[in-house]
């Protein structure tokens, strides 16, 4: 029974270490982004990577989350005739939750295990020694342009998203159902606001989600065990704690920013 | 012994190493090592896998920290060193890694021309006509654009040989540069090594457990066991300098001072057997 316990208290202390030993790096990090502005063109490279070769699938997501959203609501909303309103529950719902939260689950997906994968290759086959070895910090050559790109690209492809889902609902609501034009886009016009839904909801929200996802990914490349297995852990951890993170953080930003 | 850390630093020794300790996991790699790299000529340490000649090399660079004792490189205590200070005495050193370790997303040339473009704000000309030179000195000028895994074992050895001495270095240290290699690759590798530091004067630091190759090029021989240099002298002679340690190593044996097998308990009580018989 003991012995059961302080199994349990070790795991316990261990994930406790790794959320720490996570702030230390989190830190390392941010005292590199100076130096690491002489590799713009790695930073920009790295953006093109995580952000532009995501939008595909951020993009048919967004669509297909707009569209089966307006969907469900169109029907219960018949129910009690405010199917005039389904535009707008489809903006409030995308901007406010699912917006930040599947464009970063996907992110976390796409994105965040490539990094982790890369870098933790890069160890295994000592580019990040040989790197070290030229005179070049990799925390401020390979980890901090990743972190940053993954910071600038997720607003983006959260705005992306928003603006598929939208174009989703409308599609489905006014072209397939006839919700009329009009009564779609001034409901939600006069509903949703700049600050609250937009800047709060969309910008912030997502702005914190690629801190999180981008560190964490970047963070188990660097720390994972340099062999194959190590790295394939190192995978599936990035998306199983990005994932925690992201639905633990949006109902914290929630709370707090509603 | 002189102050090793404020030797002089035009002295004949590059690389100098007193009371080196280091313990990892327990077991002990390196206990009280003394060590003198001679400038300008080709030093080999050899010994059996697993004594640490690889952590060495990354004690030297700076890359892993000792328990106890001094580095001093080039009149530098290593372990003195600030990090701009350590990046600024790693530009002069070459490292060859024993996987190459090219970065993989970049071609050969890319991979060449990588120190310079990170240290130097030379023009794009310059940087194409010294990256080719020095392809060129390793036989890979026609294979500028080739990405890394289209390149063989030997070819990937003499790629980062080229990177190594891009930025002429006055040490290049050498992690068993010989291991996967064919003959003939073998011999390329061995002449670069011998020209670069017979026309540059480079010091070089060759580890390595082929005596037959290492025979060759070195100017002296070091071998390390159980932590020690246990050994060292001119490399045709070392091998027959009576010891028991060096007639196993060069000989092969199975059993000896090197130990065949690794520390363990009792055998007989490890299968159960302790008592059996009796």
């Amino acid at each position: 029974m003991s012995a059961r316990l302080r199994k349990r208290n070790n795991a316990v202390l261990q994930s406790l270490a790794q959320i720490g030993a996570c702030a230390l790096f989190l830190l390392t990090l941010l005292a590199a982004i100076p130096r690491s502005f002489r590799y713009f063109r790695e930073t920009s490279r790295q953006l093109w990577f995580v952000g532009a070769m995501s939008l595909t699938i951020i993009m048919v997501c967004g669509l297909f989350v707009g569209m089966v959203l307006m969907l469900q609501l169109y029907h219960v909303l018949s129910i009690f005739g405010g199917t005039s309103a389904s535009g707008m529950v489809v903006a409030l719902s995308v901007y406010r939750e699912l917006g930040p939260v599947v464009t970063a689950l996907l992110f976390a997906g796409r994105a965040g295990t490539a990094i982790t994968a890369e870098i933790g290759l890069m160890r295994a086959t000592d580019q990040i020694s040989a790197m070290e070895m030229m005179a070049v910090d990799p925390i401020a050559y390979v980890a901090t342009p990743r972190f940053l790109a993954g910071l600038i690209a997720m607003p983006l492809l959260c705005c992306v998203f928003c603006a598929m889902a939208i174009f989703g609902g409308h599609l489905v609501g006014v072209t397939w159902l006839g919700i009329d034009n009009g009564t779609f886009w001034a409901n939600m016009t006069a509903v949703v606001d700049v600050r609250t839904d937009i800047v709060n909801g969309v910008l912030l929200k997502s702005l914190a989600f690629g801190a999180v996802v981008s560190l964490i990914a970047v963070f188990q490349g660097f720390t994972t065990p340099a062999t194959s297995e190590g790295v394939a852990y190192a995978t599936t951890r990035t998306v199983v704690a990005s994932s925690i993170a992201i639905l633990a953080l949006d109902f914290v930003l929630t709370a707090f920013l509603m | 012994m002189t102050d090793p850390v404020h030797a002089a630093p035009d002295d004949s020794t590059l690389v100098r190493i007193r009371g080196l300790t280091t313990v990892l996991g327990g077991k002990t790699i390196f206990d009280a090592l003394d060590m003198d790299i001679a400038r300008g000529k080709i030093t080999s340490i050899m010994g059996p896998s697993g004594t640490g000649k690889t952590t060495l090399l990354k004690h030297i660079t700076g890359q892993m920290r000792a328990d106890a004792g001094t580095i001093v490189v080039d009149g530098k205590n290593v372990a003195a060193l600030s990090r701009d200070q350590l990046y600024k005495l790693r530009e002069g050193i070459g490292y060859l890694f024993q996987n190459s370790a090219l970065l993989t997303d970049f071609d050969v040339f890319e991979n060449v021309a990588f120190p310079l473009r990170q240290h130097t704000k030379l023009p794009e000309v310059l940087i194409r006509n010294l990256v080719l030179m020095k392809l060129q000195a390793v036989g890979l000028r026609g294979a500028a654009r080739l990405l890394p895994n289209e390149l063989s074992g030997g070819m990937m050895r003499r790629v980062a040989l080229a990177r190594a001495i891009v930025f002429d270095p006055k040490l290049i240290l050498y992690d068993e540069p010989f291991v996967g290699l064919d003959p003939v690759a073998l011999n390329q590798v061995l002449k670069l090594i011998l020209t670069l530091n017979q026309t540059l004067g480079i010091t070089s630091v060759v580890v390595s457990h082929e005596l037959a190759a290492v025979q060759r090029i070195a100017d002296r021989v070091m071998l390390l066991s159980n932590g020690k240099v246990v050994a060292q002298g001119d490399p045709k002679s070392i091998a027959d300098d009576g010891s028991p340690w060096t007639r196993q190593f060069f000989g092969g044996e199975a059993d000896g001072p090197i130990p065949f097998r690794y520390p363990a308990g009792d055998y007989a009580t490890e299968l159960g057997l302790a008592g059996v018989g009796k």
